[in-house]
């Protein structure tokens, strides 16, 4: 069955064309598949059909949210967050939800995010990154330096600013790809599903 | 003047090599190098498949234009010129439909969707490249924005 929610539980995905199969794939898409997240998921084995734009994004999407040093990793996983409610990717917003859960142990952030929406009282810090996520999302082309101001304002840097934006820019491009290659399933009819 | 940098964001915004915001970018350098590498092998593909590189400019362009990134906008125009218009056929038609939609409303996108791509002509890995260039260039208005406001903070 679809998703139609946002949720902390864990979603599955289902591809709308032919993912690549292990069996058959090529050496050029093995190794574009070992080098991303999950080599075996549904969704970057549909990516693998175009495998040289695979080969760049897998290392590109690594960087954005794990390199060391500059904005925190809890922070980066609540901008995705913030960018995948914006979009309405379901699949998205569950996987980093949890991300930032299991760093945070705070699910009544998320919790808030979800049922009260992002204008939800959140602390000066978060509250800076929620609304340049979402405005970095919706209307990139209006954003100014004003709006670095609130990042400036709770003692963000230049680094960390730089990371904040890359998180967001690289879940313009993430949430894309799932909302348009596939569709969000709940796990009980993922499990039913023999590639699951 | 200044030398040119080779990565096209920094181009884009203007940011000289060894200035401040170029220093900073090198702090992560995976990421300099893969948004570029994805820039070539989505918009210069040495092997484009079933979507050429007339039409991978065009929805480049139109990408940009839709977000209002005018600069984005006038290198992809640029880009396109240089290549020349696709022709104009139902293929492209289905083409734009799909990277517009993919831009500007993706929670709307249903498997039919996939299927009209299908219809005419392209393949798993035309209908993924497309999607990627899109999604490319979704990243990349919002990065250039992002650099070009801490490039105003250095100039300041």
């Amino acid at each position: 069955m679809k998703a139609t929610r946002f949720t902390l539980e864990a979603v599955d995905w289902a591809p709308w064309l032919e993912p690549v199969n292990p069996e058959t794939a090529t050496p050029a898409q093995r190794a574009a598949l070992e080098a991303s997240p999950q080599a075996n998921s549904a969704y970057f084995r549909t990516l693998a059909n175009d495998v040289d734009s695979l080969a760049e994004r897998s290392p590109l999407f690594h960087a954005v949210m794990y390199v060391p040093r500059g904005l925190r990793r809890a922070e980066r996983e609540l901008a995705t967050v913030v960018t995948s409610i914006v979009n309405g990717c379901i699949y998205c917003s569950s996987v980093h939800a949890r991300r930032f859960v299991e760093l945070t142990k705070q699910p009544e952030i998320i919790r808030a995010l979800y049922e009260e929406g992002l204008d939800t009282p959140l602390e000066p810090r978060l509250r800076a990154i929620v609304d340049y996520a979402a405005k970095l999302t919706r209307e990139p082309a209006e954003v100014t330096a004003a709006d670095l101001a609130p990042l400036r304002a709770v003692g963000m840097d230049d680094l960390e600013i730089h990371d904040l934006t890359n998180a967001v820019a690289m879940f313009a491009n993430a949430n894309r790809l799932m909302q348009t290659l596939g569709e969000p399933v709940l796990p009980d009819n993922a499990a039913l599903r023999p590639d699951a | 003047m200044t030398a040119q940098s080779p990565d096209l964001l920094e181009r884009i915004i203007g940011v000289p090599p060894n200035s401040p915001l170029s220093r900073l970018r090198a702090l992560r350098p995976d990421i300099v190098r893969h948004t570029q590498g994805s820039h070539d092998v989505l918009l210069c593909p040495a092997d484009p498949g079933g979507l050429p590189l007339q039409e991978r400019a065009l929805i480049a362009a139109r990408v940009a234009e839709a977000s209002g990134h005018v600069a984005l906008t006038r290198h992809y125009r640029q880009l396109l010129a240089e290549r020349g218009d696709p022709p104009q056929s139902r293929r492209l038609d289905a083409i734009l439909q799909h990277a517009d939609r993919v831009a500007t409303a993706p929670r709307t996108a249903q498997p039919a969707h996939i299927e009209a791509l299908r219809a005419v002509g392209l393949s798993a890995r035309d209908i993924v490249a497309l999607t990627q260039v899109v999604a490319f260039v979704s990243y990349q208005v919002r990065a250039a924005v992002g650099l070009a406001l801490l490039a105003e903070g250095h100039a300041a």
